[in-house]
């Protein structure tokens, strides 16, 4: 009976719209602090091949290969976050987005490492790993009635599931804490947060490097699940498209990022016609969207009605 | 060899001030990074192109149509993209940034569909006509663009220095609230420096085609890119700044591509962001005052 139900593609989607929400999510760490990072594309880049390379060239374990491309994605957000945080907002942006096309610009040239623009293939799949170690333990999809390529698109979907849970949990618990309350007042007024004795510099390399970690865990992810990767996948539009998942979807609340990616990521695929015709779409909805509404579609003013309304009704 | 090598360095870097004045002018003025400056660059490119090879225009003419139509695109920018955002309460000072990020993917995205993904030649009997001399060839193009700039910086400074509009636009930039106080039309300079820029911007996007002979929508990616390395090394809204950067970065370039590995000459410009960041983030003209205000 559950095997009536899944359908791949559908769960194909459901992967992709939460490997969106992470990149989502790490655009949104850093601009709660007041921070715009054009450079999750190349972050995420960073995390996927070195997972890719990790796992093909030495065998390693995925998990590990994924521990590993998030670090090394962190890493290169403390060596460019550093010189440029200590400056405006401004110079962030600037150095992310060449940080991203000169990690674009060296994949493609680093021809023996990672075969150029061609890209890598043969990556291990995280599916078809989960599977065989389920068959190790004596576990075969057929005993709850489903194929085994089912089965594969299943347990990606649930690991992200998991995933993104699991980083939603950590980055809503971090904004009630002193960290998050740091970050907050920077976001209002840095000379204000300063004088009151926070040390902004450290703050902001902390939510930058923590957006640079999401970015490279997404990135790594990302190279498991397609099994593909080249340098056309981490470009300026990617970067660009994660962007506007956090814009559009509301800047200012958590769940923002989430709707945003969910959203955009679903409609090229319920409207097909919409999908060639997509950054252009983008274009006009980030400048419609900063004239009219810079807060973007979710903001805690319209949380707070929808949850006024919800309540009501429970009372009734 | 040598010598030739930095006459192209020359033409290179002149190509690159000229694209970092646009930057310089609408930061210097507004105080915002114009993401979508490239991307009108790359349609001023692409008019030169459709006027001379579709078209059959002389080349001043195409000139004249680059600058027309990437002043309209600028006029457009300011009156639909930055004006809104201006005196708005509660409007982050990444909102503009943001805004003319949405302008540049859509006019990349738009010049795709339009004209194709490809390189588009530019063809002009100019672009052919060289002079030797000894070992050593000399485009006249070359030359071309090496004037051009200096007229343009030239043009630039007396503007900014010594006529009432320059002076009003230098107002503006110091104070815009004081400046309107004691009579500036704020406004009309605020779209006078937009426009200006962007027609900076159009001339700027047909030397190119010239010097390199080809034109395609993602140029104006890695040419805006390389214009905000070098307001960033130059120091922010120093149009001095913009034409030492600009040299100093396209001579780098253009010893990279002779001496060394050609494939990263991109990334010249991003490890100079760095560098100057780490080591003088107000720029080599810029003041510490400039720095500290956002």
């Amino acid at each position: 009976m559950l095997g009536e139900i899944l359908n791949t593609y559908y769960l194909q989607i459901g992967s992709f719209i939460l490997i969106n929400i992470m990149l989502a999510i790490s655009v949104y760490v850093p601009l709660s602090s007041g921070q715009l990072s054009l450079g999750s594309a190349g972050f995420m880049g960073v995390g996927a091949y070195t997972s890719a390379l990790l796992t093909i060239h030495f065998d390693l374990p995925i998990v590990i290969g994924i521990i590993a491309g998030a670090l090394a994605a962190s890493a290169l957000g403390v060596i460019v976050g550093i010189p440029s945080l200590r400056l405006s907002g401004v110079y962030l942006a600037i150095a992310t987005l060449g940080l991203g096309e000169v990690i674009r610009v060296i994949f493609v040239n680093w021809d023996s490492l990672t075969r150029g623009s061609v890209g890598l293939t043969g990556i291990p799949q995280l599916g078809r790993e989960i599977l065989e170690f389920a068959r190790g333990v004596g576990f075969e999809p057929a005993m709850i009635g489903i194929k085994n390529n089912q089965f594969v698109f299943l347990s990606i979907f649930l690991v992200l599931l998991v995933l993104v849970i699991v980083i939603l949990w950590f980055v809503v618990r971090q904004q009630n804490s002193r960290v998050g309350r740091a970050l907050s007042s920077i976001n209002l007024d840095e000379k204000a947060a300063e004088s009151m004795g926070i040390n902004i510099t450290y703050y902001k390399v902390i939510s930058f490097t923590q957006g640079a970690f999401f970015a490279g865990l997404a990135g790594a992810l990302f190279a498991h699940v397609i099994g593909y990767i080249s340098p056309a996948d981490f470009s300026y539009h990617r970067a660009v498209e994660v962007l506007i998942f956090t814009v559009f979807g509301g800047s200012e609340v958590i769940i923002g990022s989430v709707f945003g990616a969910f959203f955009l990521t679903l409609m090229p695929e319920v409207l097909r016609f919409v999908s060639e015709f997509r950054y252009i779409i983008y274009g006009i909805l980030l400048v419609v969207l900063m004239a009219v509404r810079p807060q973007g579609i979710l903001d805690a003013n319209l949380l707070k009605k929808i949850k006024f309304k919800r309540s009501k009704g429970g009372i009734r | 060899m040598l010598l030739e090598q930095i006459i192209n360095g020359i033409t290179l870097g002149s190509i690159y001030a000229i694209i970092a004045l646009g930057f310089t002018l609408v930061f210097g003025v507004l105080g915002i990074i114009n993401m979508a400056h490239g991307e009108i660059f790359m349609v001023g490119a692409f008019v030169g192109v459709t006027a001379t090879g579709i078209l059959g225009w002389p080349l001043w003419l195409a000139f004249i149509a680059a600058i027309v139509v990437t002043s309209i695109l600028g006029y457009l920018l300011e009156r639909f993209t930055l004006r809104p955002l201006r005196g708005k309460k509660g409007v982050s000072h990444l909102a503009p940034l943001i805004s003319t990020i949405g302008v540049s993917i859509l006019l990349e995205n738009l010049s795709h569909h339009i004209f194709g993904a490809g390189n588009k030649p530019f063809n002009t009997s100019f672009s052919q006509i060289s002079i030797t001399i000894g070992s050593i060839t000399i485009y006249l193009v070359q030359i071309v663009i090496f004037i051009i700039s200096i007229l343009l910086m030239i043009g630039l400074t007396i503007w900014l220095s010594k006529t009432k509009a320059g002076k009003a636009l230098r107002a503006t930039a110091d104070n815009l609230e004081t400046a309107s106080i004691l009579g500036v039309d704020t406004k009309k300079i605020i779209i006078l420096t937009v426009v200006v820029a962007s027609a900076i911007g159009g001339i700027a996007g047909i030397l190119v085609g010239m010097a390199f002979n080809s034109v395609s929508p993602q140029m104006g990616l890695s040419m805006g890119l390389k214009g905000l390395a070098i307001i960033i090394l130059g120091g922010m809204g120093n149009v001095k700044g913009a034409m030492v950067g600009g040299l100093i970065l396209g001579l780098s370039e253009t010893m990279l591509v002779a001496y060394g590995d050609s494939g990263y000459r991109d990334a010249i410009a991003f490890i100079m962001i760095i560098v100057i960041l780490l080591l003088r983030p107000q720029g080599i003209f810029g003041s510490k005052v400039s720095q500290e205000r956002r």
